[in-house]
């Protein structure tokens, strides 16, 4: 009796990992833009969450819209993440360049009030084109999954997993191993002298918007098939917690965006698997506070040049 | 000449702006009716249902020769945004749109700061939706509940466990507002009373999109049924979706909240079999019909959970002014203590409190359909 008790532990304990993975990663993909465009030009880009939702609706209309079509439903999913993903990064370099780039050189707080008026704009701007109700993702695609006793893991959470693990490879490769990822680390370092060595800086920033914003479309097809839904607030939440992420993990550290995400899912899921739901978030953020308290750049620090976008 | 056409001019122009100020003074008399709901937010779909309920109210009116006395009626919506500060602004800006009624709010925790603002102001305020037993108990003259209470639905929810599904073992889960846990409080409290066991009463935050924790829980707890009391149609979907997901067994059970189409579209076959506590709404019955084909016609879309409320508690209101023949809140009040009508939701009768009792019937969602399934005040299944 004790021993089978114990197992269930066990199995309790192992399904909550399972889960936090699982969220970690959504925080984490969706940290990493936060990062990436703090790292270039130092602002924390409040409107990251709203491409978010936008990916998450792009990836439902153009799903349903393909499906319509008669396309094989993976063949349907795949070629809706990628056009979702291009249409986000569009959006996004055109947020960028109507409401950054012209303050390129005024101060911080006005490039962050500008920041935080897009995010108004877009959301509402979602709600007046998709209307407030909840959009219902075709969940069916990606049912079913294993089971061991308590332990279940869907075949969504191993795609979500696996296709945060693709990115984020495809990531480091793009920033380490690239020409584009060299100037993008350049311009990080020092814009001007880059400028002078011949790097488009303005050029170099955009990409980096695109990139980030396609990377948090994918997280709102993954967090929409996952969940069922997308709605138009959805980008508010799971932003403001992958901001957290990305301060936790030393904002502007690519490194550390994957980290903090993956503690902020894993503390949450924890602080509501064995304390109580309503708790999860105070957990999340003591830790946030707690890390900074002693270390104030951030689990990776902020300033590693070499892996800072 | 040329002065005698700029004094013509002037005179035309004077006289015009008159009989544009007495013209108004004549339309003066506006029947004025505000809506609160929250319009904006992860309420927003119930509470669009509401406004729009109260817009086919006033067109029927209309149509049927508006209310004596009165050349137009107006209604004016504000957002809540289920937000109390945000409601007690709606009500004050309701206020200086000198409304006379307000028909609203939808959560609990939005209609009662709200209601002690517009009860100063000595205006009606009718709820379609707010089913928390404080509404109406706190002796407010002009406050009335055109929907169900919560400590009735919470025994309904209990008796339906015990008597017809022979639940052994309950698990609950809410997500805090005023309404939802106020109502898993009942539900836990009666089903201790009746020999259920409760395995565990949880809690997430509004605005969660992930439950895998709490589910995992469930899983483990293993329970004949799982109650859920969120505030929203939605996330109910969410939860019932990720529970399925896990492998839960247990009966999904929900309440009036959960009870939305939305609940079937973004559920899927996850929602099919579970049950849910809603006000016995004969969808047969000819006023509910008419109210139907009316609210389709006009609004081009389904109504949705509070349509049908929303619906009769303007109606009710409008009712009473013309039975009234004033706007004055002391005979309006008297007029709907004596109103019976037959509404789209149900038979309208308020008591003292201002209650209009409770009706609650369980539904049962099959082939994406609520079916009514078993009744409370009966005790018998459909």
């Amino acid at each position: 009796m004790r021993g089978s008790e114990h197992w269930i532990h066990m199995e309790f304990f192992i399904q909550q990992l399972i889960n936090g993975i699982t969220l970690g990663g959504v925080y984490a993909l969706i940290a990493l833009g936060y990062t990436m465009v703090y790292g270039i030009i130092q602002l924390i880009n409040f409107a990251h969450g709203e491409f978010f939702a936008a990916g998450g609706y792009m990836g439902v209309i153009l799903i349903s819209w393909l499906a319509s079509q008669g396309l094989h439903p993976y063949a349907c999913l795949a070629l809706a993440l990628a056009l979702s993903m291009g249409y986000c990064a569009l959006l996004a370099m055109a947020v960028e360049r109507l409401a950054y780039k012209p303050l390129r050189e005024a101060s911080r707080l006005a490039v962050l009030l500008s920041a935080l008026g897009m995010s108004i704009f877009l959301q509402n701007g979602l709600m007046l084109t998709q209307g407030v109700y909840d959009k219902g993702y075709p969940t069916e695609i990606t049912s079913g999954g294993f089971e061991w006793g308590l332990v279940s893991v869907s075949y969504m959470q191993i795609f979500i997993v696996g296709l945060t693990a693709t990115l984020l490879v495809g990531l480091n490769i793009l920033v380490f191993k690239t020409r584009i990822g060299r100037a993008m680390r350049a311009t990080s370092q020092d814009k001007v002298m880059s400028a002078l060595v011949g790097i488009n800086s303005n050029r170099i920033i955009s990409i980096t918007f695109a990139i980030g914003a396609g990377l948090a479309a994918a997280a709102g097809i993954m967090v929409g098939l996952y969940y069922g839904s997308v709605n138009y607030s959805m980008g508010f939440v799971p932003g403001i917690k992958a901001f957290a992420a990305a301060v936790l993990g030393g904002i502007g550290n690519i490194t550390g965006a994957l980290i903090g995400g993956l503690i902020i899912g894993m503390v949450e899921i924890f602080a509501a698997g064995y304390i109580s739901g309503e708790y999860k978030d105070v957990f999340a953020f003591i830790i946030l506070i707690g890390v900074l308290y002693f270390r104030p750049s951030g689990i990776m620090g902020e300033n590693i040049d070499d892996t800072r976008v | 000449m040329k002065r005698l056409l700029a004094l013509i001019a002037a005179l035309a122009v004077m006289t015009l702006v008159l009989t544009g100020c007495g013209e108004e003074e004549k339309a003066g008399k506006v029947l004025r009716i505000g809506t609160m709901s929250p319009l904006t937010g992860p309420y927003a779909a119930d509470g669009n249902d509401i406004r729009q309920g109260a817009e086919i109210a006033v067109e029927v009116m209309k149509e049927q020769g508006g209310v004596e006395g009165y050349t137009d009626i107006q209604l004016f919506s504000q957002d809540t945004a289920c937000d109390p500060k945000q409601a007690v602004a709606a009500a004050n800006k309701l206020i200086n749109e000198k409304v006379t009624a307000v028909v609203g709010a939808y959560c609990s925790s939005s209609t009662i700061p709200s209601s002690e603002t517009l009860a100063e102001e000595n205006i009606v305020m009718l709820t379609p939706a707010s089913t928390s037993p404080q509404v109406t108990e706190r002796g407010l003259p002009y406050m009335f509940r055109t929907c169900g209470r919560d400590d009735h639905q919470a025994p309904a929810a209990v008796k339906f466990m015990k008597d017809v599904a022979d639940v052994k073992t309950l698990f609950i889960v809410d997500d805090k507002t005023t309404y939802s846990q106020g109502l898993a409080d009942g539900v836990s409290i009666a089903a201790k009373a009746a020999g259920i066991e409760v395995l565990e009463h949880d809690h997430v935050n509004q605005g969660d999109k992930d439950y895998s924790a709490v589910l995992t829980k469930v899983k483990a707890a293993n329970p004949d049924m799982f109650y859920i009391s969120l505030q929203n149609s939605a996330t109910g979907a969410l939860m019932v979706i990720q529970a399925r997901r896990m492998g839960i067994n247990a009966t999904f059970m929900g309440q009036d909240a959960v009870y939305h189409p939305n609940l079937i579209e973004i559920g899927k076959n996850a929602a099919e079999g579970m049950f849910c506590t809603f006000g016995a709404i004969d969808k047969d019955a000819p006023a509910f019909k008419n109210f139907l084909s009316k609210y389709k016609a006009i609004a081009n879309n389904e109504p949705g959970a509070y349509s049908a409320y929303s619906f009769d508690s303007t109606m009710a209101y409008m009712l009473a002014v013309k039975a009234a023949g004033s706007t004055d809140p002391a005979k309006v009040r008297a007029e709907l203590m004596k109103l019976d009508f037959v509404g789209a939701s149900k038979n309208v009768v308020y008591d003292e409190k201002g209650d209009s009792g409770s009706n609650y019937t369980v539904y049962q969602i099959k082939d994406g359909k609520f079916v009514p399934y078993w009744n409370s005040l009966t005790g018998d299944k459909y």
